[in-house]
């Protein structure tokens, strides 16, 4: 039998029209869903984002509290010798000083009373490769100087994964929820729409109509529906991930949050597939499951 | 073309609806079943169109036995008999032109052959002014003359009718009784299951009594009772 999409299509969007208000709570459904499923997964991917630029940083810096500039520059000399060391930037106490008070200019009573002296010279060690800081750390390590006095990526990552492993799963786990429940919510939205349209069906079918042809319209309808909502929902996750990465390059200036980390083009094509499938298979499931009935 | 032969169908666990009925009826006849509420009219008319399956026995229908029929062959199965109802189940949002094309877009027809055979039977049943009218802006009468022209409109070899009149004064039951005869005429086996006594006697067609789900009388050129 030929396939009549344009009969499909006009009957789509004429059931569409004549059950407007069930339309209209199908879509709103699908974009209240949608947008919070993708607000999670903005924020899973921003955290992501911000743990792995902290992996990138191959630094391991350590600390020389008392030791005088020839013991500094002995080790820098030493240190550059190693193979895992791609450069080392030795930073005196003066630069240190510096540094801190640029990091807190906003906030003078903090270095106010500080001398040079305070804050300890140290060596910035740039490594060639990031799994390497857990033997440079040995090194030094043996070089006399104890955990303390290090500063290395592998502890970062180790104390932010014991804080943030819970946090993502979490994340994860509250976004899988909700998209069931959207994808419950949304079901059913479409369920009460084909019970006020069962008479219908029921007709559809004494005149010899067979499943696929009642139900192809139910699918489509399902189909406009899911794009319309995911689609909105997905324009709006994107706008809002603009906004949060722009307050945030002002107001979170230590966290190193990057437009980069999300993609606009997937998370518009993910939203919009997942908001299309639940609108396709829902009306699907549940126009099958009704036409099974009778 | 219908064959019922030892049908016996119960509903739940003990009402009977039809026991033990052998049926026959030839292509191209004219069949009143006639019977008092609960005598098994529409029960047999369902299981004509295999709404559902008798308890016992086998039906025929243009020689296919219909518990052979696998499920998704029952649309192929319906758009060979067309169907009428009392409660006319046309579809409200559709206008009568569309109800009817409804019925030819189902099979896959093409769009210029419904285009010039849905205006040719509605014309024939007499609605040919009313065309693009929704089934609620229709009378009762007009209604089934849609349900009527949507049942006839692929040309089926089977029209069964299930109290096609109990919602209709007399004078719009006459007129869909001469319809009905007149798709008759052009070799199309009817069979109309009635309580419409005055109906049965004019017609003078053949008439299957049926009570408490048996056939108490059969005959040809009958009336709606015994004649003494």
């Amino acid at each position: 039998m030929r396939f009549n999409l344009g009969f499909f299509l006009s009957e789509a969007f004429k059931n569409i029209r004549l059950n407007l208000l069930m339309s209209i709570t199908a879509v709103t459904t699908t974009f209240i869903c949608i947008l919070v499923f993708g607000v999670g997964l903005l924020v899973s991917s921003h955290v992501e984002g911000i743990i792995g630029s902290v992996r990138e940083d191959v630094s391991v810096e350590v600390f020389m509290p008392g030791r005088g500039e020839e013991e500094v520059m002995a080790l820098e000399e030493k240190a550059n010798g190693w193979e895992e060391v791609a450069s080392v930037d030795r930073i005196s106490e003066e630069q240190a000083l510096a540094a801190f008070k640029d990091t807190f200019r906003e906030q003078p009573e903090l270095y106010e009373n500080l001398d040079r002296g305070v804050l300890p010279p140290s060596l910035q060690i740039q490594l060639t490769d990031p799994d390497m800081a857990d033997e440079v750390a040995g090194k030094l390590k043996a070089e006399g100087f104890t955990e303390e006095n290090l500063s290395y990526p592998q502890q970062t990552i180790q104390r932010l994964n014991s804080v943030t492993s819970y946090m993502i799963w979490g994340l994860y786990a509250a976004t899988v929820l909700f998209l069931i429940a959207s994808v419950l919510l949304i079901s059913n939205a479409i369920r009460l729409s084909i019970f006020a349209r069962r008479k219908e069906i029921e007709v559809m079918k004494l005149v010899g109509a067979s499943d696929s042809f009642v139900r192809t319209p139910f699918v489509l309808e399902g189909l406009i529906q899911g794009l319309l909502g995911a689609g909105l929902a997905a324009l709006t996750v994107v706008w809002l991930n603009f906004l949060f990465v722009d307050w945030s390059q002002e107001a979170l200036t230590f966290v190193p949050i990057s437009g980069t980390s999300v993609s606009t083009a997937s998370v518009l094509l993910v939203l919009v597939v997942v908001g299309v499938a639940i609108g396709v298979g829902g009306s699907f499931l549940s126009v099958t499951r009704f036409l099974r009935k009778i | 073309m219908i064959r019922f032969s030892n049908v016996t169908k119960v509903y739940g666990k003990d009402t009977v609806a039809l026991e033990r009925l052998n049926l026959e009826i030839d292509a191209g006849e004219f069949v009143f079943l006639v019977g008092a509420s609960g005598s098994g009219k529409s029960t047999m008319v369902r299981l004509i169109l295999k709404e559902m399956e008798p308890s016992a026995g086998a039906i025929f229908v243009n020689g296919t036995r219909l518990s052979s029929v696998p499920r998704r062959r029952i649309p192929r199965l319906r758009r060979d008999i067309g169907c009428v109802f009392q409660d006319f189940k046309l579809l409200p949002n559709k206008t009568a032109a569309e109800n009817v094309a409804y019925a030819m877009e189902v099979t896959g027809q093409r769009r210029r052959v419904i285009q010039t055979k849905v205006p040719q039977i509605l014309d024939l049943v007499g609605l040919s002014g009313k065309m693009d009218k929704f089934p609620e802006m229709l009378s009762g009468g007009e209604q089934q003359r849609v349900s009527i022209a949507r049942a006839f409109v692929s040309q089926p070899p089977i029209l069964v009718a299930d109290e096609p009149t109990g919602n209709l004064d007399p004078n719009t039951s006459v007129g869909i009784m001469q319809l009905l005869h007149r798709i008759n005429r052009t070799g199309t086996t009817v069979v109309v299951a009635t309580h419409d006594r005055e109906m049965v006697d004019v017609m003078r067609k053949r008439v299957v009594a049926l009570e408490e789900g048996r056939i108490v009388r059969d005959k040809v050129k009958g009336a709606y009772a015994d004649e003494v």
